[in-house]
């Protein structure tokens, strides 16, 4: 398998506080990967280093092997890098097809298809009923998924999603991680996912990389990682009590 | 296309903005003609104001797509207005061999969008936002009127600087003095139309959806790859040729220019018809425009000492009571006649 994104000892600090450190990170293309870790250990801030949102104190970052480091958040964008956002960051006052139709407008995706466009992503996030809805009346877990819908429309390829379940039903969240999963099976999209969920990250079967006070603890899968002691102790312990 | 995905296909046109849209265009047909019409049943002194009035109207739209499509507020629209009267001036002084008063409409088209675009640039592309670019273009007001008092020699500092009124020609073809009043207004009003024409098409058009999901949210659309500062600077030097053309003929039109046309105090007012008048509309912008003018006007002759007053409780009942001024009122009405659900 090709590597879509590797990124190299990267390091942030802020003002005397390590934020990351020496973060040796490779994804393949078409795969999906979980950061986990416990509050502080850095992982909001690895993602705004791959998306743009924050430049790195010391190493690069490769994706498709070019050296995306000194990029901005529109130039990475524009490559196929798109971020969701802790809480659902879309256009409130403006219908889920106004929404969408926004992502699609950046796209190459001629004026005659847009329509067609739009719609195929609505339905893929299940909206497609509700396409002339503000979206400020959806609720949390649709505006959640339309965040994703807008990653989905404007083609990238590497989606980078922050807590995408977060304050999801049991089922919304059991059927996030099938569109995931999907996404990356049928449409062979890259997912690099934060999340505190543990549920939802057993669902989607993938390897997990901990973070934990800003490096690497471990990576590995799933039952590795919730094997390890180390890990226990410094994050599942909390939540299995 | 199959008859499944088919049922979802909404027909086209139904995907609007809120607010009036789709009903707006067939006002301002309405609107339009009644401006047109009305030299026939009206003369004197109506006909001599409300050319200024529209001018007003047009730099009201131009602070309506800034305000109410991008969500960017501009307290420096008096500024431009007076630079392109003071432009028009300086033009009609000189010999261009050609009309003055075209080489005058052309440099404050220029001249308005340069400013614009230049000071629009550094703002955005250095993510200056809301209240710091208010502080700027409030600036950009005080900067003008200072510059046009100090400057007497060229402008003619407080004492003003008058401006004939411009003669249409038509290279060999003949041509049309606006000296009389109702030529000029048919001079105003196709310019006018044509504003409002033009900057509904480029607000319906994608330049416009852009704008308004800057509006909405300016960091989602950044991460989905748009060169949010780029699109922001556009419609500000926009604005900004917008307000000094319709200064330009204002100079013409009224035969006269002096500092306080581009003080802070006449940018405010701006700001108040695009407030009344409803700043997701252009019509509303426009009327607001053209009636809180004429309004004031009519205030100031029958209660000369608290027109100003009354004025400033109509902005605050409609600021409370409609946030989108009237336009967003009328925008609502057919909502009312609709069974809830």
């Amino acid at each position: 398998m090709t590597v879509l994104l590797e990124t190299k000892d990267l390091s942030k600090k802020f003002a005397g506080l390590v934020a990351n450190q020496d973060i040796r990170f490779r994804l393949e293309a078409g795969s999906i990967r979980c950061v986990i870790g416990p509050n502080g250990a850095g992982k909001t801030t690895f993602i705004s280093m791959i998306s743009g949102h924050l430049s790195p104190t010391e190493g690069r970052i490769i994706y498709k092997d070019q050296d995306v480091t000194d990029l901005s958040v529109i130039s990475r964008a524009r490559i196929g890098i798109a971020r969701k956002f802790q809480t659902p960051t879309v256009f409130d006052n403006l219908t889920a097809y106004q929404n969408i139709e926004l992502a699609v407008m950046g796209t190459s995706c001629p004026r005659p298809k847009r329509r067609g466009r739009i719609f195929e992503v609505l339905d893929l996030i299940r909206l497609s009923d509700l396409w002339d809805r503000p979206v400020r009346f959806l609720s949390h877990g649709q505006r959640q998924w339309l965040e994703v819908g807008l990653l989905i429309a404007i083609e990238a390829e590497l989606l980078l999603l922050d807590e995408p379940t977060a304050g999801m039903t049991a089922e919304e969240t059991a059927s996030t991680a099938r569109l995931v999963q999907m996404l990356s099976r049928e449409f062979k999209l890259s997912v690099i996912i934060i999340e505190h969920d543990i549920n939802f990250i057993r669902d989607l079967r993938a390897p997990v990389t901990v973070l934990h006070l800003g490096r690497v603890l471990l990576e590995g899968s799933f039952d590795e990682v919730a094997a390890n002691d180390q890990v226990r102790e410094v994050y599942l312990g909390h939540e299995t009590g | 296309m199959t008859a499944e995905t088919d049922k979802h296909i909404p027909p086209v046109g139904r995907v609007s903005l809120r607010g009036l849209s789709e009903s707006e265009t067939g006002l301002a047909v309405v609107v339009f003609i009644v401006l047109a019409l009305l030299p026939m049943f009206v003369s004197g002194y109506p006909i001599y104001i409300l050319p200024q009035y529209m001018l007003f109207g047009m730099m009201a739209m131009s602070l309506g797509l800034l305000w109410g499509f991008v969500g960017i507020l501009s307290f420096g629209q008096a500024g431009f207005f007076a630079l392109g009267a003071y432009t028009m001036g300086l033009a009609m002084q000189s010999d261009w061999g050609v009309n003055p008063a075209y080489i005058g409409m052309l440099l404050s088209i220029i001249a308005g969008g340069i400013l614009a675009a230049v000071t629009g640039y550094f703002l955005f592309s250095a993510g200056v936002r809301a209240t710091y670019f208010v502080l700027v273009t409030l600036a950009l007001s005080i900067m003008v009127e200072q510059i046009a008092v100090s400057q007497s020699e060229i402008t003619g500092g407080w004492n003003g600087m008058f401006i004939d009124r411009m003669t249409l020609t038509f290279g060999g073809l003949g041509e049309i003095s606006l000296f009389d009043d109702a030529p000029a207004y048919y001079a105003v009003l196709p310019v006018v139309v044509l504003t409002y024409a033009l900057l509904r098409w480029l607000t319906s058009a994608k330049f416009g959806k852009v704008l308004a999901g800057i509006r909405e949210n300016e960091d989602r659309l950044t991460a989905l790859g748009y060169s949010v500062s780029l699109y922001k600077t556009f419609a500000f030097a926009l604005s900004g040729a917008i307000a000094c053309l319709a200064g330009a003929l204002y100079g013409t039109h009224a035969n006269f220019v002096a500092p306080s046309l581009g003080g802070v105090l006449f940018s405010t007012e701006v700001v108040v018809w695009v407030a009344i008048g409803g700043r997701n509309s252009l019509l509303g912008a426009l009327l607001g425009g053209i009636l809180v003018a004429t309004l004031s006007n009519y205030l100031s002759t029958i209660t000369p000492e608290y027109w100003q007053l009354v004025l400033g409780l109509i902005f605050i009942v409609v600021i409370v009571f409609f946030t989108g001024g009237i336009a967003g009122a009328v925008g609502k009405l057919p909502q009312l006649w609709q069974p809830r659900r």
